[in-house]
């Protein structure tokens, strides 16, 4: 049996003029939803200056929605890593895994925003440094009683994370990753790489490659959880399910363009400024449950991805149309995941 | 008289504590608390805590905020010097929303050196650094979108990412213990946060100090004047000492090994005396009665309308700290409303 796990991402992203209040009651309905459905996780990821998106702030709102769901892990996916400070993002994660009774999953990745460099006051070409320096310190600060050790940024001297995390030895790290050497990385520092969802699978099949071979250089196993985040569109027939993703997509998509999330693909899959039908090649999760069932199954075979987080609310989509997704998810699609 | 009472979460534990139960024990004082009809949960922040154990700031309100939906949430206080202005203001921003409006939002500038090193700030900046975000944080709560340069950061038509839903914005307090760091509130916050530490004869004086900056400024006296102080009340004023003294006395052990006496003015910087003698016109210790007329005093005397209790000193048994919230609930508060 292939038993992969299906989590959701609540992107909390909404145009402007919508009513946030209002929005986080839906998302709280979809969350008390999701984990009754059986979902793996509910995952948030993290932007500053999302204009022209509102959005929610990751740690306080995984701290707030933890609340609402037993069952569900929490994963926060991902933290720009290289914006923050090392003792910060410890303990705010150890408290977060304390709070939740263990149900914490530690997501991380460069960033790539010239606004969110800039207001951060980190330069471009010391973020690698930066990322490998902090993911190294807070492994430390979790698991060592107290620390010492001089970053370029920061400096440990004899500090301690003030809680330690609930799960032993320490959350898992997840590692998100687009460009070759950021996958190379993630096989080095990471539990995981966090397969992301904008590639398409003919580039991914080749990057898994990549991360197969810095694996076994690093002489490090392939990881039991294979993550992955995907974008999920799914209706009674196909055609229903593209006229559902039509204006998130294309909403979605030109953002991401002007937030020059492009640069940072490999080449040849770099251009997100297309038309949506040339987007959805080979690029999305979309159909009806019984298609979504088979393009997710594919994607365990032949990826090996064994935990796949679905992106369901592009923005825009009103509640009714994201409940009734998640009913089809849920009902029609995890129970033959799970037994597949 | 118009008074508030809140109360401060410490959060603060022996190393080897087990934290899911006393995190527990921390929801069901917020459920009490918000219950009772206190006026907010505050907690405060610092890093690198050992040989204790402290729960962060941030996901403890949030978490915190179904459990108890009535009361105020009070970051008393972000140590803002250390943080980046557009993460603080975007936090906030989500925990206004999440909360209905009822976030309050506490800086000053912090003092302990394994903090700063941790954060990659040097001690001297400190000030400007508080200066900058402060400024930073307000403009981006206020304006649409902001461009500034700061010495570590650059806004280049950033925003927040949400609409605050108090308006202007989260009010401003600042914690202060030295004179210029009182000024420096009276000239940048809505308010003064009074300290938990200094004597009330310190205070006056300070206070003679913030009406005149205040003047300065052409601002008015604030609305609300909060003061945090560690209050502990039992039926009888022996009981109330015995029970809390030896909590309290070791809550300033520990401040005297992160050296909160050096960031205090010179008259109280002493904080490691016998219990009797560090209590007197510092904390508020004893019967019904006897803390009722403290806020009384406190009022009269300072200003101040809104009283956070800090109760649970670090070991101190979850039943002592439930019966104290009790007592001054239905015997004190009633008493002060009615001064």
């Amino acid at each position: 049996m292939a038993n992969i796990q299906l989590g959701l991402m609540t992107r909390g992203q909404f145009p402007q003029g919508d009513d946030m209040q209002l929005r986080f009651e839906e998302m709280f309905e979809q969350i008390r939803l999701a984990d009754k459905l059986g979902f793996s996780c509910i995952t948030k990821g993290m932007h500053y200056s999302s204009w022209p998106l509102q959005d929610a702030q990751m740690v306080p709102y995984l701290s707030r929605v933890m609340a609402e769901t037993k069952n569900m892990r929490l994963n926060m996916g991902i933290v720009l890593l290289a914006l923050h400070k090392p003792l910060d993002y410890a303990e705010l994660v150890a408290t977060m895994d304390v709070l939740s009774g263990g149900r914490i999953i530690f997501g991380a990745a460069l960033g790539y925003r010239e606004v969110e460099l800039k207001a951060f006051g980190v330069q471009k070409k010391e973020i690698v440094r930066r990322f490998t320096e902090n993911i190294e310190a807070i492994k430390r600060l979790w698991t060592e009683e107290t620390v010492t050790m001089k970053g370029s940024f920061f400096e440990l001297d004899e500090a301690s994370c003030s809680i330690k995390p609930l799960q032993k030895p320490r959350p898992p790290i997840w590692i998100g990753a687009n460009a070759d050497p950021a996958i190379e990385r993630a096989a080095q520092l990471g539990d995981c790489w966090y397969v992301n969802p904008h590639s398409r699978n003919e580039t991914l099949i080749r990057q898994l490659e990549v991360y197969k071979r810095a694996l076994d250089a690093a002489d490090r196993p392939f990881p039991k959880e294979f993550p992955m985040r995907k974008e999920v569109f799914v209706a009674e027939t196909r055609e229903k399910a593209i006229e559902l993703a039509k204006p998130a997509i294309g909403l979605k998509y030109k953002v991401y363009h002007s937030w020059g999330q492009d640069t940072v693909m490999p080449e040849g899959d770099n251009n997100l400024d297309l038309d949506w039908e040339e987007l959805l090649d080979d690029r999305f999760v979309l159909g009806s449950p019984a298609e979504v069932c088979e393009q997710l199954l594919n994607l365990h075979k032949t990826l090996g991805v064994n935990h796949i987080i679905a992106s369901v609310q592009g923005a825009g989509m009103p509640q009714s149309q994201v409940l009734e997704a998640l009913h089809m998810l849920g009902e029609e699609v995890l129970p033959y995941l799970k037994n597949a | 008289m118009d008074m508030q009472f809140g109360v401060m979460l410490r959060g603060l534990f022996d190393w080897d504590d087990d934290m899911k139960v006393r995190f527990n024990e921390l929801m069901e004082q917020a459920r009490l608390i918000d219950k009772l009809g206190y006026d907010c949960i505050t907690k405060g922040s610092h890093f690198s805590t050992y040989p204790h154990q402290e729960m962060t700031q941030i996901p403890f309100l949030c978490r915190i905020m179904s459990e108890a939906p009535n009361v105020r949430l009070n970051a008393g206080i972000v140590l803002l010097a250390l943080h980046n202005p557009m993460e603080v203001a975007d936090y906030f921003a989500t925990m206004d929303l999440m909360s209905g409006g009822r976030m309050i939002f506490g800086c000053a500038l912090g003092y302990r050196e394994v903090e700063y090193k941790a954060f990659g700030v040097e001690k001297g900046t400190g000030v400007t650094r508080f200066e900058e975000n402060l400024e930073a944080v307000r403009r981006l709560w206020t304006d649409e979108k902001v461009s500034m340069k700061g010495t570590t950061f650059e806004l280049d038509e950033a925003r927040i990412s949400v609409p605050l839903q108090q308006d202007p914005h989260p009010p401003i307090w600042i914690g202060a213990n030295a004179d210029v760091a009182i000024k420096r509130a009276a000239r940048l916050g809505d308010c003064w946060y009074l300290n938990p530490h200094q004597k009330v004869e310190t205070l006056l004086r300070q206070m003679d100090l913030y009406r005149e900056e205040l003047e300065k400024h052409k601002k008015p006296f604030p609305k609300e004047l909060p003061i945090r102080r560690e209050v502990f009340c039992a039926p009888t004023h022996d009981e109330a000492v015995e029970l809390a003294a030896p909590y309290i006395k070791g809550m300033y052990d520990a401040y005297k090994t992160w050296g909160q006496d050096k960031a205090m003015p010179a008259e109280d910087r002493d904080i490691t005396q016998e219990y009797a003698e560090l209590a007197r016109d510092r904390f508020i210790v004893g019967d019904p009665d006897e803390v009722a007329e403290e806020y009384v005093r406190y009022n009269k005397e300072l200003g101040v309308n809104h009283i956070i209790m800090s109760v649970q000193g670090v070991g101190m048994p979850q039943g002592q700290v439930l019966d104290t919230l009790s007592l001054v609930a239905e015997e004190v508060m009633p008493k002060v409303r009615a001064a």
